[in-house]
């Protein structure tokens, strides 16, 4: 069972280098801003918008991968959206628990979430869930193991 | 977002219309202001008056009495059930209860305040009100106290240099005049004895005593001695002057609001429901709750009190029974208020004040607002059980149907809850409760299961029990550290225990001798899913204290390991084939490795044989398609290391078979045991799977392992009996032979008058068996036992120890009256010959029992000393996390570091040794291993060069890029190191005469890069693996870094055993170790035990030097080197001669001589002697002559003569003594210097100042700065742990120091220690430091002050139950409404 879990970061064993190269999170981070621009934000986060706008023009500083405390925060978030009948973003494939359904959607990125990092001055930048790089080691550790 | 439901109750339809209540959303505590209450707002606050102090009417305890203490305004009543609150009609359960008051004849101080009170006494004069201060300095000082970037600290600080000028004003003159009125104050001070206030005039001269003093004088009858009873403050007086006080002054004295109102004139009565009366006895008599009782003394004195001011005969009288009400009213506040008159029957349980409430470890703050007691927990003995996987635990059913979970119905699941609904709450797996929007909570003990089950609908919650894979949190006290609390997967199983794998056991130390644990059910889906994420046990495998892996396998499992890694053990196909079974219970899918050898039996029938080494090749890579390659190597600890003419070290081919091997996932050398298997190692192959691959990698060969020792040593069997600690005859005669060597050497010793001591080496003995024991396997392994432990049970128990010394003389001159007067003997001393096998006898046993019990009390005492100092270090760094721009900050947001650590490196990922991030040889193990170089070609070391540069340059490694200058410049070193080991090959490689043929050359590259060679993919491989890692261990924003470091610093603590002293290097000087000292380093205490100082010489090689500089150091007293101090008695003159000893001073190598002696005696203080007293006879002669009246002569010369022995005549007066080390390997020396002064000891001649250290840390603070001071706190720190076999993250310390040194005080940095002192000093919030220590005085002086809370740090918001600002609770969460479709529907209007 756990199998399945190490394939997937096994690393190969001729050519290629064991770690994810940071080509592919760089990608994967192009995607999530285009994705997040063709997005005309709605009306009642217009304002927002504009606020974002201003900070925008100053770049974003913090870094592009999520750490395990947003991670935790945004799935227990979502997990009790499911939890509460919430309408569900991807495919299930026979997923019944909130949580597992709550990863499934952070792996397609697909939860429709900004995360606020506040800084200790006072600002704070925001970020979508599907911009921030989620980091391999911590696939599917939910699963069992 | 979630607290939006919280409060809206489901209410059943009453009104037709209901009134609109607007929705403010959910609240929060942003801040929390204290104050004092005026008169008026007691009033206003209570809504009744209470005069009366009775509580019931009668004795039925039925109805209440009216305006007595428990009337039914200030709350309703538990019993009878129909009562009802008459202020706001509400019944017990809904009423909160409501306040009432009582007047006070005449005003008492409130004690709390009292401290204060004295205070504001102490600055005004008590005729016009107004400050002490002249004029100009008033304005100054009001001027900065009103500057608006003060913060309370500073406030504090201006506020004592008011009191402080005030008072010295007083003491100096005893008297002050009011600048303004001209009256004269006496000092202020609070009255010993009593609750009051004394302002002692009686040393002032003016008019007015004078009078009182005549006028007392002619009443001879008046009992009280005039002083005193002019010298009370009494409270009305006390009032009136502060009501007199301006504003302005106010402001100076640091005070938030009038001064009045820290005088009581009518005190607040408390509502009902927080000190409830307890009817019992059905009904008859009733227990009050302490504070009514207070309540019932004080308005009995106040009644008294009124009483006697009516009767205006006595006036005697009425100040009594006002000082009663004074001292009633104090013990209401705080009944451990020190009055001389014993009010309360001191027999009986004392009655509690208010103080009491919230002081202590069940105080109000401690017990029940920093931690609460919590629903859904279970707690039973744990049980080992090798079956679980190390993420579950095994839940007892009959737990689980009491712990629930509360479900909300949705179409996944509802048909599982219909089903759980029909169980019930008794029958496994079933439900307790349904929670129904409209119905309200629905029990299901009741017959209508199956209808309720039938009408469960979507968005109902079930409450039900506890199923297998729910999210449970799993905990042992004592909680040391964040892994002592973890989240397991529950299984629920039959039987009564908690149970759980047995790699587990190490974060919570727990055993199976009883042992029991707590479990707790998270009851919402973000708690489990943060459990499971953030406290899982496959995320805490390492603990962040180093890094090390912490669960890993243990006992049975590291000694079936051994086994079946042994060298001469093999399997045919069945055997294997089921070992392969026992890992995974035959489920998974597993391809055989091919046989090591075939085997021949003698009708040459082959017989394929695996090696048990292959097994553990299945049990890392059980099948092809597992891409798992791990590669490791290390040694084990019966790895031989090469002696003798071998200098070559054995490796692969150690006797022992002690070096592991592991390449891509195939073990090629080497018997399993701790190194490789067990915690707190960092090469282990749990770490590398969990470092190369992932924690679930990791924990599968854990479960495997587990799986696969349990089911082998079961059959195979291992056991321990009497006859494997039944030692041989030649052990025997050789235990026999050492022990009477040793007795004849300490014979000759005791000859010589020498009290050597003697100590076998035990582990000596035990080396000589040659028998493969039980105990033996079990001590190789590392599974259990010492080979201490062996030999003591086999051959010999040895010295025991009492405090560090043999065993002490208990009797006269003896340790036991078995013995003669003064035997030294190893037998008499505590040397214990027997073994536990030979068995002991009586003296020797007495000696054991000694030995264990100082062990016994050692831990006893132990544990109380480290958990306050966790205790301490917890609060002192709760509140430090990383914030998102990479700084450590507290939570006002002050910086304490810039980056975390230097480096920003999270420790509980560091591989390397010493807290490095990477093991750099193991990745390019791997590197090579997993890129096998094929084809390609090696790389010339300068081409090795150029591709690390180019690397080196790129944007990742810069600074800017977020890596450390260090980790770039060892990764560059290391590198650099490995090309210069293909150069030396190739240089080996390449023949004497230098004449090679190209072809021959094409060889001798081939062979020289197989040997040290690299190809460029490797390389490319490990400079990117090396790299991308570093960045992924950077930690992470919004980790509470600061409990981190406290339980890494504090846990450890724990584990110090005995070793409190060492030696520094040469024998007799000692140094402090252990918890004492790492209390003196955390305390910042001024005195420490050993200071020492360690002083560099400027001419480090050279004996006699350093002798000549220790001489010059060392304190020489004039009575050391004084021939004779005499007493000379003539006619006329009386003096005291000192003769010096010529040659005392020679042998000492010290300048010394008459002259110098007068100059050191004139610089003595005590000594007051002037230059014309001292008379220099010659070179080595003096001549004292002090001035004194003739009548005090003779005693005067007595004393001085005691006196001037201990005149230091040479050295540095502070040091004890100085100490030639000379250093192990090379013939260098330094000196270490025991006492303080390190700067004299740094001015010397001959010492190198720079390099001159000690281990006090104020003094090098004070010496040298406060960096210095934070070095040195790493250092010691660092230092103290590693003498205990410790070691702990460097960042930890560093952290740590950062907190101890970042405070600026009055402009210049500040050692402050972990201790209430320095707490205070570090922060602001009141909450935080009333949960710590001296709960009431920062609760009190805060409300004098005015003081506001903003509910930011850790401590305050578990107070208030707010989210921290760390963590998950520091990022907002935004939900993003979905436009998807609308966009759609634009772009193909625009298309």
């Amino acid at each position: 069972m756990a199998d399945e879990e190490y394939e997937m970061d096994g690393g190969a064993y001729d050519d290629e280098p064991m770690e994810p190269e940071p080509e592919e999170g760089a990608e994967e981070d192009v995607e999530g801003e285009n994705k997040d621009e063709e997005l005309p934000d709605p009306l009642l986060a217009d304002t927002e918008e504009k606020e974002e706008q201003e900070q925008g023009e100053r770049p974003r500083k913090t870094s592009k991968y999520m750490t395990k405390y947003e991670r935790a925060r945004i799935l227990g978030t979502r997990a009790l959206q499911i939890s509460m009948n919430a309408p569900v973003m991807v495919e299930l494939e026979g997923e019944t628990d909130p949580l597992e359904i709550a990863m499934k959607e952070l792996r397609e990125k697909k939860i429709p979430f900004t995360i606020r990092r506040h800084l200790p001055d006072g600002s704070y930048e925001d970020w979508g869930v599907d911009e921030l790089i989620v980091e391999d080691s911590w696939k599917r550790q939910v699963g069992s193991v | 977002m979630m607290n939006r439901n919280r409060g809206q109750k489901d209410i059943p339809l009453v009104f037709t219309k209901q009134p609109y209540v607007e929705d403010v959303g959910p609240q929060r505590i942003k801040s929390i202001k204290f104050s004092m209450l005026s008169d008026a707002d007691i009033l206003k606050m209570g809504e009744v008056q209470v005069s009366r102090s009775q509580c019931y009417v009668s004795q039925d305890k039925q109805s209440p009495t009216p305006n007595g203490l428990l009337d039914p305004h200030m709350g309703a009543p538990k019993r009878p059930k129909s009562a009802k609150c008459e202020t706001c009609h509400g019944e017990f359960e809904v009423c909160p209860g409501h306040f009432g008051y009582s007047k006070l004849v005449l005003p008492v101080y409130n004690v709390g305040y009292l401290s204060h009170i004295v205070d504001i006494l102490k600055c005004i004069c008590k005729f016009c009100s107004r400050i002490l201060l002249l004029e100009e300095e008033r304005v100054d000082l009001l001027k900065k106290m009103r500057n608006p970037k003060l913060d309370h600290l500073k406030k504090n600080e201006i506020f004592k240099r008011v009191v402080k000028r005030c008072t010295a004003m007083a003491s100096s003159r005893k008297a002050v005049t009011c600048s303004r009125c001209g009256y004269i104050n006496g000092i202020v001070k609070r009255a010993v004895g009593t609750v009051g206030v004394i302002h002692d005039r009686s040393k002032v001269q003016d008019t007015t005593s004078e009078e009182l003093r005549d006028a007392i004088s002619h009443m001879n009858e008046s009992k009280k001695t005039p002083a005193i009873l002019s010298s009370f403050l009494n409270p009305d007086k006390a009032l009136k002057l502060f009501k007199k006080m301006l504003d302005e002054d106010c402001d100076l004295l640091y005070l938030a609001d009038r001064p009045e109102k820290l005088i009581m004139s009518s005190i607040l009565v408390p509502p009902l429901p927080i000190r409830p009366s307890v009817i019992v006895d059905g009904g008859t008599t009733s227990n009050e709750n302490d504070i009514t009782l207070r309540l019932a003394e004080i308005i009995r004195a106040n009644a008294t009190l009124n009483q006697a001011l009516t009767e205006t005969s006595v006036n005697n009288k009425s100040q009594d029974a006002w000082e009663h009400l004074q001292i009633m009213d104090a013990l209401y506040i705080n009944s451990e208020v020190r009055v001389s008159q014993q009010l309360s029957m001191r027999n009986a349980k004392p009655i509690s004040g208010l103080v009491q409430r919230l002081k202590g470890k069940q105080g109000r703050f401690r017990g029940n607002l920093s931690g609460k007691r919590v629903e859904y927990t279970g707690r039973t003995v744990i049980s080992p059980d090798p079956n679980l996987k190390i993420t579950e635990v095994a839940v007892p059913i009959l737990m689980a149907c009491i712990l629930t979970y509360p479900e909300r119905v949705s179409h996944h699941n509802i048909e599982r809850l219909r089903e759980a609904v029909r169980n019930g709450p008794s029958k496994y797996p079933g439900a307790k409760h349904i929670k129904k929007a409209t119905h309200g909570t629905l029990m299901l003990h009741t017959n209508a299961r199956k209808r309720l089950a039938d009408e469960l609908k979507f968005g109902d919650i079930v409450e039900r029990h506890l199923i297998d894979g729910d999210v449970v949190l799993f905990n042992r006290q004592p909680s040391l550290h964040r892994m002592s609390i973890m989240s397991h997967r529950a299984r629920i199983m039959p039987w009564r225990t908690l149970r759980f794998n047995e790699s587990v056991c190490n974060p919570y130390n727990a055993d199976f001798d009883g042992d029991e644990m707590n479990l707790h059910v998270p009851q919402t889906e973000e708690a489990r899913t943060e459990a499971l994420l953030l406290m899982g046990v496959q995320n805490n495998l390492c603990t962040p204290k180093n890094g090390e892996i912490l669960v890993a396998s243990t006992q049975d499992f590291l000694t079936s390991s051994f086994l079946i890694t042994r060298k001469d053990t093999f399997y045919d196909r069945a055997s294997f084939a089921l070992m392969c079974c026992y890992m995974g219970d035959a489920m998974d899918p597993i391809d055989l490795p091919t046989p090591a050898f075939i085997y021949y039996t003698i009708y040459f029938q082959p017989i394929e044989l695996w090696t048990g080494k292959q097994l553990f090749s299945v049990l890392l890579r059980p099948h092809a398609d597992m891409r798992v390659y791990l590669n490791l190597t290390l040694t084990e600890k019966s790895y031989t290391k090469p002696s003798g003419k071998r200098d070559k070290p054995y490796e692969t081919m150690c006797p022992n078979d002690g070096y592991v091997y592991i390449y891509n996932s195939e073990l090629l050398s080497g018997q399993l045991g701790k190194a490789t298997l067990g915690n707190g190692n960092k090469d282990g192959i749990y770490s590398v799977l969990l470092r190369d691959y992932n924690p679930n990698a990791a924990a599968a060969c854990m479960n495997r392992l587990a799986k696969l020792s349990a089911r082998w040593i079961g059959n195979h069997g291992f056991s321990i009996g009497i006859d494997d600690v039944q030692p041989g005859d030649d052990l025997n005669d050789n235990t026999s032979r050492i022990i009477s060597e040793g007795n004849r050497k300490c014979d000759n010793f005791i000859l010589d008058f020498n009290k050597g001591k003697l100590k076998l080496q035990p582990g000596c003995l035990y080396g000589k068996t040659t028998l493969e024991e039980q105990p033996l396997i079990m001590s190789q392994c590392g599974s259990k036992g010492s080979p201490i432990n062996i030999s003591q049970m086999i051959a010999c128990v040895g010295q025991q120890s009492v405090g560090g010394q043999r065993a002490p003389n208990g009797f006269i001159d003896r340790s036991l009256p078995h013995f003669q007067r003064m035997s030294k003997t190893p037998a008499a001393k505590g040397f214990v010959a027997n073994s536990f096998y030979s068995g002991l006898t009586a003296t020797e046993f007495f000696f054991h029992t000694m030995g264990g019990r100082e062990g016994l009390v050692d831990t006893a005492v132990k544990t109380a000393d480290t958990g306050y100092m966790s205790r301490r270090l917890i609060k002192g760094l709760e509140d430090l996390s990383v914030y998102y721009d990479n700084t450590v900050r507290d939570s006002s947001a002050c910086i304490v570091q810039f980056t975390y650590g230097g480096d920003g490196r999270d420790p509980s990922q560091m591989e390397g040794k010493a807290g490095f991030p990477l093991n750099f040889d193991r990745l390019l193990m791997k590197a090579k291993a997993t890129c096998p170089a094929g084809k390609h070609r090696g790389m010339s070391p300068s081409e090795i060069r150029e591709v690390v540069d180019e690397r080196l340059s790129m944007h990742d490694m810069t600074p800017e890029g977020g890596c450390s200058e260090d980790f770039g410049k060892k990764l560059k070193g290391f590198v650099e190191k490995y090309a210069m080991t293909l150069e030396s090959t190739r240089r080996a490689l390449r023949p004497h005469n230098g004449e090679i043929q190209a072809e021959e050359s094409t060889i001798l590259e081939d062979v020289a890069q197989s040997i040290s060679g690299i190809t460029s993919q490797q390389l490319q491989v490990f400079l990117n693996t090396c790299i991308s890692r570093y960045h992924q261990k950077k930690i992470e924003a919004g980790t509470n870094i600061g409990a981190i470091g406290a339980q890494s610093i504090g846990e450890p603590g724990t584990q110090m055993t005995l070793k409190t002293f060492h030696f520094a290097g040469v024998a007799s000087m000692n140094v402090t170790l252990g918890v004492p000292r790492i209390k003196e380093i955390l305390n910042a205490a001024k005195k420490i035990s050993t200071p020492v100082i360690t002083a560099k010489l400027n001419t480090n090689n050279n004996i006699s030097f350093a002798k000549m500089v220790k001489g010059q150091m060392e304190r020489t007293l004039l009575g050391q080197v004084a021939k004779s101090i005499k007493l000379v008695l003539g006619l006329r003159s009386a003096s005291i001669v000192i003769s010096l000893d010529k040659d005392t001073i020679q042998a000492l190598q010290i300048s010394i001589d008459a002259y110098t002696v007068k100059d050191s005696i004139l610089k003595t203080p005590k000594i007051k002697l002037k230059e014309q007293h001292i008379k220099v006879l010659d070179a080595r002669k003096l001549e004292v002559n002090p001035p004194s009246d003739r009548n005090k002569l003779y005693f005067d010369l007595h004393w001085l003569k005691n006196k001037l022995p201990t005149v230091v005549v040479k050295g540095i007066g502070t040091i004890e003594r100085a100490v030639i080390n000379k250093k192990k390997d090379r013939d260098k020396f330094n000196l270490l210097v025991e006492g303080t002064g390190i700067q004299a000891v740094m001015g010397m001649e001959g010492i190198n100042g720079h390099e001159t250290t000690t281990n006090h840390i104020l003094e090098l603070q004070s010496t040298l700065g406060i960096e210095a001071a934070r070095r040195s706190i790493i250092k010691e720190i660092q230092y103290t742990m590693e003498s205990h076999g410790m070691s702990i993250d460097i960042r930890h310390m560093m952290l740590l120091a950062d907190v101890m040194t970042y405070k600026l005080m009055l402009l210049i940095g500040e050692v402050l220690g972990i201790t209430r002192f320095g707490i205070q000093k570090m922060k602001e919030s009141v909450l935080m430091l009333a949960s710590f220590e001296k709960t009431t005085d920062h609760l009190f002086s805060a409300a004098v002050h005015g003081r506001v809370d903003k509910i930011e740090g850790v401590s305050e918001c578990i107070i208030m139950g707010i989210p921290m600002q760390a963590g998950t609770g520091m990022i907002g969460v935004k939900q993003r409404v979905p436009q998807v479709e609308m966009c759609k529907r634009s772009e193909v209007i625009i298309s």
